[in-house]
Parts: C-alpha cells; structure tokens; sequence
C-alpha cells in the first residue's frame, strides 16, 4: 500500500486529479482552512481573520462551522453582541452535539442581560459536558447575578472541584460577601491564596477582609504580599498606605502613595490618604490642596468634606471650615463628629446659639464618644452654664467607663485626658475615681507613644513593614493625631481636643476599595477598632 | 530599561529584506543543511497570498535559492531525517491540508495522505438509494438533514454541500456525484518530529502530525506507516514533542479549546491537562518545562506534568514564540514577539533583553544559518524577512526580577507650592473670620429671599411653563430643530391631572416681529386627554442676518380668559443659515 502511493509521486498524482476533474469535481474539505483561522484569530488579528472567514464561508455555502464561531467571536469582541448570538444559534444548529456552541450562546445571552436564559443554556450545555469547569463557573456567575446566592455557591463550588481557577475563587468570594458572610469569604480567599500565592487581587482583597475585621496583622501581612508581587497594585497600596498612616509612619505611606499616584493619578481616596498625610507631617497648605484635589475629584464624598473642614480649623479658616462641614453634613446627617466639629466652628465664629444647637445635635448622634461630650462640656462652661457642664462632664465619664469595661488597653488620648482632669477641676468635681486609672496612663502616655515611635522609624521596606505591623495590632487611631497648632491657650479652651477627636485615620480604612467606600461599613470598622 | 539600549550591542543586523514578500509562521519555518556542505539552508513554506501562489522556498545567505509550488496552505514544515544514507541530509515534510509531501533533495519524494475518516452509514445508505434511483433529490435532502440532526457521525463534504444547494441544482449534483464513494477526509494542524531510537542530533526521527479531527499520528520515517495513533478531545493547534518513539516520548499539544494536553508513550489518552484561561498563541520547550504564551498578554511556565511554575505579564498581545538554544553556550531562552513591534527574550520568567524591529514579528526561528550558530530570523506582518547574528561577546545576565521599589516611589507628588496670593487670603479670612461669616450668612439669607419672591410671582402671574391649578394642571416643554433660518417648534403639551380632560385651550407666542416670522402665531389644543403628551408645531423663520437671536415667549390661554395658564421663554439659537430672497 505504502509502497504504491511512493510511486506515485506529487505531479502524478496531480494528474491523476485533473484527468477526473470534469467527471466529479474534488469538493474542498470544509474545515480546510481552520487552523487559519483559528491562527489569526489568537494573534488578535481580526482584519484578516475575518476575510478568511468571508471567503471560507463563499467557498462553503455557510456550512464552515468553525468559520462562523470564530466570526460570531470576533462579533461579540466588537460588541455586537446580539450578531454574535445568531451565528453561535446557527453554530449550534449545524452541529447540534457540541457543547461549546451551547456555552457560547449561553455566554451571548449572559452578556446581553438575560441572565435566566443562559442558565438554561448552560444547564444543556452541562448534558453534554458533564465535567467543565467553564460551565459549572458560569453558571455560578448567572445565579450570582440575578441574586440566587444559594445556587450560585453551590455551582461555583462544583466547578472548583473540577478546577481550581483564579476565577471562580474571587466570585465565590464575592458571593459569600455579598450574602454577607464574611467569614466563609475569608475561608475562599485563603484557600485561593493556597493555591495561587502569587495572585495579588485575591492577596489584596483578602487584606482588606482582614483590615475590616481589624485584624491589623493578619491584614497587613497579605497587602505585603501583594505588594510585593505587584509594587504597584493600587488597593494594596492605598490599604497598606492607610495603616502606616494610622500608625504615625507618613513618610512610608507617602512613599507608597507616590507610587499609587502614578497609577491611578485620579483617585479621590488617595489624594485623601495623601492629604491627612500632610496634615500629619504639620504641612497643611499642602494638605489643603490635596484634600481640594480629593474633593474636585469626588464631591459628594463626606469623609473628604470632614478631613476639609478639620484641617481649616486647625489653620484657624474657621468661616471655610464651616462650609465645609455643613456641606458634609447634608451629605452624612448622622454623624455625631461632624456637628461636633461645625459647633467648633460656629464657636469660633461667634455664633454661639447655632453652636448650642450643633453640640445638642452632636451629643444626641454621638454613642461613644467622649470627646463630643468634653468639648460641649467645654462650651457650657466658658459661656457660664456650669450645671449644664457638669451634665456633660459626667456623660463624659460615663462614656469613658463604658469604653474601659469593653477593652481592657483601651488607650485614651493624652491631650483628652488633660483637658478632662483640668475640666473636672475648674467644675470642682470631687476628684473622680474614673480618672485615677488614666491618670496613671497619662502618665505613662508620653512614654508609650515615643515607644511606639521607635519602631515606626525603620519602615521602610516592604520586609520591615509586616514586622512593623505587629505593632500596629494593638494600635489605636488617636496615637497619631497631629497636636494642633493652639498649644499655648488657656486650659479651658475647646480647639485643641478638637482637633484630636476627629479620626483621619478612620477614612482610610474605608477608602482603600472605592466599592466599599460606604458610610455605613467604615463606621462599623471604627466602632470596631475601639473595642 | 539598560537591556534595550545595549541590545544594538548583541545583535548584528545581518540582512533586512521589507519587501521579501513571505507570509508564514513559526510553524513553517525551518532551518537545516540540505546539501551536506555545513551550510544551513533557511526554508520556508509560504502562505502566498492565502489562497493562491503558495510556495516552498528556500533561501541561502541573502539570497533565495529555490522556490517550488505547493497545492494548498502549508500548515507546517519540518526538516528531519528519514534514513541512515551518507551523506546525512535531511528531508523536508511540508504538512497541507489532508497531505504531507516529503522533498528529498528538494525534489517531491512522497505523498502522504491521512486515512480517510469513518463516515456515517445512515449517509452511505441513503446515498445508495439516491444511486439506485430510488429516492428523488429532494427526499435524499430530507434524509440527510435527519441524519445529520441524529448521527454521532458528522455527514461528509459532499452531503454538506447538497445540503446548501437550492432544489433547482441538486439534480445535476446527485447526478455528478452519486456514482463516487463517499469519503471524510481531514485536515492537518500541526506537524512536529520525533526522534525514532537514538537521541542523536541526526538520527531518524519519525512525524508526529495533528489533524483537524482531534488525532495526533506518529509516522514511520521510512515506510510511512501509522505507528501510532492517538486522540485528543479537541483539535490541535500546536505540539512540541520531546523523547524517543522506541523509549520514551512526551508530546505536549495545545489545542483550540484552550487547553493543553501532554500525551505520552503507554497512552493513546491525554495523560496530563492544563486548563488555560485564555487561548495559547505559542508553545516552546526549554528543557524540563513548558513556557506557555497566552491571549491574556501572559507568559507562563509549567512543569512536564502540567503544574504551574511561573506566570508573568506582557506589555503587548503575543505574535508568536519559538526557542532560543545555544548548545554550545549551554543558553536556553524563549523569544516571544509582540505586537508593540518588540522581540523579547525570556528566561523562565526574567526578562533578558528587548529588541526593536521595525514591524510586527509573525515568525520567529533561531538556529545554525549559513555557518553561523546563533542566527535569529524574523518575518513581519508586511511580508519583511530579517536576519539577525547574535555577536559572539554577547551576554545575558540573568538578573532577578526583583527590581526593588518602583521608578515611581521617586516621583515627586504633583503638589502646587504655596502662592502669596493663597496665604494672604488665609491670614484675611483668620483676620476677619466671623466677619467674613455674617456677611455670608446675610447675603445668603437675602438670596433666599430674593428667589422665594420671584418664586412666589411666577407662580401668581403664571410665569413657569407648569400650572398646577386644579381646573388645569398642565405641563409644556418645547424643543427647537432646525439651524435656520427656518426654525420647526414643537411645544409638547401634556394634562397632568389624573383623569379630567382640558378643553378650550390655545397657544399664542410673543415675538420680536423684526426679527422672527411666525407662520401661525395663534394655534388651538385640541381636548387634552390626561397623561397623553400633544406635539403642538409651528415653524419660525428667522428674517434677521445679524446673527443675533431672541427670547420667544409661549402663553397657554384658556379661552375666555386673558390671563395665561403657563409660559415659556424659549431661547432661540442663533440662525446659521441666511435667508434666501
């Protein structure tokens, strides 16, 4: 046989064909050229993978099945998306029994909106593919949109049994999360990261569970990671840039942040991050046009409002502060903070009914915090309403007490409780036993923060970061609160504790992922991380 | 960044053809030393122009040595050898669609052509019964279609085609065709060679041959014969095969549905597989591993057995890839071309260095050319041939592609410095602070009331372009078209109340007559049936060439009154046109 055909050779056997030619002419093979095809198509080259396409479907009167996928691909890349689930239909027509024109048309209709249908396509397509991992995953996909989270698991996690892609973890996790199970997200994301240590969307977004759960270590060990595979992965950035900023390190952050500028040279949250760095480092002219930049880059952003309105009142522009703050309340009503800040404001401003009525508003918003409580306290007693202050004072206290019993190294801030003893004083309150504890702790204040310190000074590099974090779990958002400028007022006067009780560092937190940046989530985190 | 400019330094640019005219891939070319002599000649099987004038050529120095015609689209060219004789010269396999021709001496030596598939025996009887005469053309249609709904068997070519026929030629076709056998014949994809006993450089190798029916067939060198056959669950696009057929052999084949299979020796099934996420572009072994190119702008590595070692990202889609060996030098690397118009050389997943060319790289082929070891040979997209000497001082250093803190840790922030101008006004506004508030807080006040009042007289004198008394709520906006000087004005009037009807109502307009004609400047609304939105039109024309443009006022009248309901003030735009007299 073999020896036969050596015989004939090439020109023979060209002869041979020409000589039958007229009688039955050789039909070409339809998928002839669809490797071709398939060629160009791979190489991005769709000009001339669609004249091959055109002139292959001449040839074939249509029936190249192969030709119209890839043209029903090239199709839907163009966003033609409706074209495209016509020609995989007819795909599916020509060969009935192929499970991935089924899927095409089912990720046609998947991207059309029509998320029940291409269930059902997915679910045909699965009868004659039981074991893919694409269908199972997509399926996931379907369910997680139109909200069907119970399924949704259920299909992704088939498909990770048959496949472990980088994929299916990250919308699994996504699931879990948005059913609002954040602990099941954080058990995906660490066997993602198992498995794809080098992945740094799963290592950042699995830090920013760990950052919301205020598991400050844990959290800052995977941004770690994910920066140092991806130097310039902007969430890890912006999150990690955050919690060294928390923890007095602005040279570090903004070091981080410079990178991050590069990147993304139009984010609100950074340029609010890099902001409230400036403001930490005392340059507040800069961090004024940063925090401006923030704020033309995203308007109706509260939190870059309140950082606004802070660093006027320290810049004593308290008529600016005022705009500011009352803009950020119409944005975020519910903030016992903002009125608080807008009271100091009005103070200041000489306007002293609309400041009673702020710290009225303040105290009635406000749950935890005794600032808010000290500084009208303050109020009441430069303006000659000592019984008032002395309410004050002693829900000051009681607030005090409820923060100590709920954490045990709860660390007060030390201006806090300065201001605090020298108001009980000038009340003539009977010395109080709540602050003999802080006393003593604000005794000790100066020194811890200096320790706190040392070790902040060698971050530099990514390696002493994570062990620069270790103390950072047990930090707490006031350590770094700039000083303000009026350091030599009279006791009595409200400014200077105003300018500790409004949390920079509690934006951050939220900010890193714009799609988490919403109230309600970086309120938790903060409540979360007094406890 | 230092690679790119010292690349010039590594490289001699031995020849720049722009116009050589090839169209081909890596796949299809090849290097190898047909005469004996020492010298490699380059070989290339050329695409033409994808439908015609498809060539074999072979080229030698700069110059092309021979060229000879192929009867379809090379879909792959090995040299390889196929006997012991002496002198030892290779032959040449050109794969093409269901063939391979193998030259020897560049002279067609033989055919191969892959064996014909099963084809569906509901098919063949029905087109024994169309032979018989026993069925008309258009009943052997219905058939088929039926068929083909069914079979796990696809039908043939020529039933496809009878299948697309308008019923008026299908006589003729059955009539041409019937009395010939059907067949099924397939396609070949890929072509690769595999050493037959002896891992010597020029021992025996066997073909190793992808088709388009999801089959990968190992051929004997010498009397052509199917050594092995074995099947892929999709159909290949590309394979590399490594070992000996008689000892040990491993083909790693990428195939078109995204995966990668690692076939082996004991098994005609897959032994490994990888599932990519997106499309492989190229293929290459460097010793032990795998380096994969991918559509996602990814270059990975995996082990023989199919696990993921490394995974790093390109700055531009992948063209095409192929190795880089340096026997002598012990240098293995992988070149990828991108469609940035950049060659890159890669070891494991360390960047070496960058070269620029002139136009997208389509092939890529290093090897012995001439006398020269380490040659590389680029074609590009607008059909340029370019040869390229690596310069024998040339060194990779291996650097580790842990490059510290980014380039942009240094950049300074885009921060404005302080102006005097902003820190006056700060030490104005500390200066005169509660000042600057009351006169704020006076004037917004004043503001408030100001707008309050006009408010408050738009309302009573019925100036806003909604009413909301309760005879007649009502609703109008109006839309302008035209550029002028003839304006069309529609006024979209609608009954807002929610189930009573308006009667009697009319529209008059108010105008500057010197500047605007109005060809009906009084119009009646017809009953205005809740909810429904009325287009009330009117055209304007402009008799001004001044360029200027005016306010028309729109007063909706209820008969019988003379105060109006709801105005408009439409801002006209200004006339572009002139008017014609």
């Amino acid at each position: 046989m073999a020896d036969q055909e050596t015989s004939t050779a090439l020109p023979l056997s060209t002869e041979a064909k020409k000589r039958r030619a007229p009688k039955a002419p050789e039909l070409p093979i339809v998928e002839r050229r669809n490797w071709l095809i398939h060629q160009h198509y791979i190489r991005k080259d769709y000009d001339t993978c669609k004249a091959i396409v055109k002139e292959q479907l001449q040839e074939t009167n249509g029936m190249c099945e192969y030709a119209i996928y890839v043209q029903a691909l090239i199709l839907r890349l163009e966003g033609k998306i409706q074209q495209s689930l016509e020609l995989f239909q007819s795909c599916a027509i020509l060969n009935p029994s192929s499970a991935d024109n089924l899927k095409q048309v089912a990720r046609s209709l998947f991207l059309l909106g029509k998320h029940k249908a291409a269930i059902e396509f997915y679910h045909e397509a699965a009868r004659l593919n039981e074991t893919d991992w694409e269908i199972s995953h997509n399926l996931g996909m379907c369910c997680f949109f139109i909200k069907d989270f119970k399924n949704a698991e259920e299909h992704l996690g088939t498909a990770l049994q048959i496949n472990k892609h980088e994929k299916t973890f990250m919308v699994l996790g996504k699931v879990h999360l948005l059913a609002g199970d954040t602990d099941k997200a954080i058990e995906v994301y660490k066997r993602a990261v198992e498995y794809f240590p080098e992945n740094t969307e799963l290592l950042s977004t699995l830090g920013l569970l760990f950052l919301q759960l205020g598991k400050y270590q844990k959290a800052f060990e995977h941004l770690g990671n994910a920066l140092t595979f991806d130097p310039n992965n902007y969430k890890a950035i912006l999150a990690a840039g955050s919690m060294m900023q928390t923890h007095g390190d602005f040279d570090v952050a903004m070091n981080k942040y410079r990178v991050a500028a590069c990147v993304v040279p139009e984010s609100p949250p950074l340029w609010n991050n890099i902001g409230m760095c400036f403001f930490g480092k005392k340059k507040y002219v800069a961090a004024i046009s940063c925090l401006k930049r923030a704020h033309y880059l995203s308007p109706f952003d509260w939190k870059v409002l309140y950082n606004l309105g802070l660093v006027h009142l320290t810049m004593q522009q308290y008529a600016s502060a005022f705009h500011f703050l009352s803009a950020a309340i119409n944005l975020n009503p519910r903030m016992g903070e903002l009125f608080m800040l807008l009271a100091v404001a009005l103070t200041n401003l000489e306007d002293v009914e609309n400041a009673t009525r702020s710290y009225e508003q303040a105290v009635t918003l406000d749950e935890s915090n005794p600032l808010v409580n000290l500084n009208f306290a303050i109020f009441l007693y430069n303006h000659g309403d000592k019984i008032a202050a002395l309410n004050q004072y002693q829900e000051m206290e009681s607030k005090v007490n409820l923060l100590r019993d709920s954490s045990s190294n709860f660390e007060f801030d030390a201006e806090l409780i300065d201001m605090a003893q020298k108001m009980g004083t000038a009340l003539h309150v009977a010395e109080s036993l709540v602050w003999t504890k802080p006393g003593k702790d604000s005794k000790s204040k100066p020194n811890s923060a200096a320790a706190t310190k040392t070790p902040g000074a060698p971050l530099g590099t990514n390696q002493a970061l994570g062990q620069a974090m270790s103390s950072a779990a047990s930090y707490n958002k006031n350590i770094q609160l700039p000083t303000g400028v009026s350091k030599d007022t009279s006791p009595l006067e409200p400014e200077p504790d105003v300018e500790k009780a409004p949390s920079p560092p509690s934006d951050p937190p939220g900010s890193p992922q714009p799609a988490e940046y919403d109230k309600p989530r970086s309120s938790k985190t903060k409540t979360k991380v007094e406890e | 960044m230092s690679e790119s400019s010292c690349d010039g330094g590594r490289w001699l640019d031995a020849h720049y053809d722009p116009v050589a005219g090839l169209y081909t891939f890596s796949s299809c070319v090849d290097l190898a030393d047909l005469s004996g002599d020492g010298e490699s000649r380059l070989l290339v099987g050329d695409l033409g122009s994808g439908s015609s004038g498809m060539k074999l050529k072979v080229f030698r120095g700069t110059a092309l040595l021979s060229e000879s015609t192929l009867l379809d689209l090379p879909t792959g060219l090995v040299a390889f050898f196929m006997d012991l004789h002496e002198p030892r010269i290779p032959a040449v396999a050109v794969a093409s669609g269901p063939c391979v021709y193998v030259y020897k001496n560049l002279r067609p030596y033989f055919k191969f052509t892959l064996p014909g598939l099963e084809v569906n025996t509901l098919e063949q009887d029905v087109w024994q019964q169309a032979r018989e005469g026993h069925i008309d053309p258009v009943t052997l249609k219905e058939m088929l279609e039926g068929v083909r709904e069914k079979a796990d068997v696809p039908l043939s070519v020529r039933s496809l085609r009878f299948l697309s026929l308008e019923t008026s030629d299908m006589d003729e076709f059955v009539q041409l065709h019937k009395q010939q056998p059907i067949r099924r014949q397939t396609v070949i994809t890929c072509i690769g060679t595999l050493k037959k006993s002896t891992a010597d450089e020029d021992g025996v190798s066997c073909l190793v041959i992808g088709t388009e029916s999801s089959d990968v067939y190992v051929l004997d060198p010498e009397a052509f014969i199917i050594l092995s056959k074995m099947s892929l669950p999709a159909p290949p696009t590309m394979m590399d095969v490594t070992g000996q057929f008689d000892v040990e052999f491993r083909v790693t084949v990428a195939c078109r549905n995204g995966n990668i299979y690692i076939l082996r020796r004991d098994s005609d099934k897959p032994k490994y597989c990888v599932e990519l996420s997106s499309h492989p572009v190229g293929l290459v072994r460097v010793g032990k591993s795998v380096v994969v190119g991918c559509t996602d702008e990814s270059l990975q590595g995996f082990t023989q057995k199919g696990k993921r070692l490394w995974r790093t990202i390109l700055p531009a889609p992948i063209t095409t890839m192929a190795a880089m060996d340096l026997p002598t030098r012990g240098f293995q690397a992988v070149l990828v071309g991108l469609a940035n118009c950049d060659v890159q050389l890669y070891r494991d997943k360390n960047l070496l260095s960058t070269i620029k060319t002139p136009d997208v790289v389509t092939s890529i082929c290093f090897g012995r050319y001439g006398r020269e070891d380490g040659t590389l040979i680029m074609t590009t997209k607008g059909g340029g041939m370019m040869v390229k000497i690596l310069k024998r001082t040339a060194t990779f250093d291996d650097r580790d592609s842990a490059p510290g803190p980014p380039l942009a840790q240094g950049v300074r922030l885009n921060v404005p410095k302080k102006t005097k101008l902003y820190v006056d006004q700060t030490l104005r506004e500390r200066e005169n602070g509660v000042a600057m508030h009351r006169a704020f807080q006076m004037d917004l006040s004043r503001m408030r009331l100001a707008a309050a009042k006009a408010y408050v007289k738009a309302l009573e004198s019925s100036l806003a372009p909604v009413s909301s008394s309760l005879s007649e709520p009502l609703k109008m906006n109006a839309v302008v078209q035209g550029l002028g000087p003839s304006f069309k004005l529609t006024l979209n009037v609608q009954n807002t109340a929610a189930c009573r009807p308006v009667m009697n109502l009319a529209v008059s307009f108010l105008y500057d007559e010197s500047l605007y004609r109005m060809r009906n400047p009084y119009m009646r609304i017809p009953l205005l049936v809740p909810g429904l939105v009325y287009p009330v039109e009117t055209f304007v024309e402009c008799t001004s060439d001044k360029g200027i443009s005016d306010i028309i006022k729109v007063f909706v009248l209820h008969e019988g009154k003379s105060r109006p309901l709801l105005t408009a003030h439409i801002n006209m735009p200004v006339s572009e046109g002139l008017t014609l007299h």
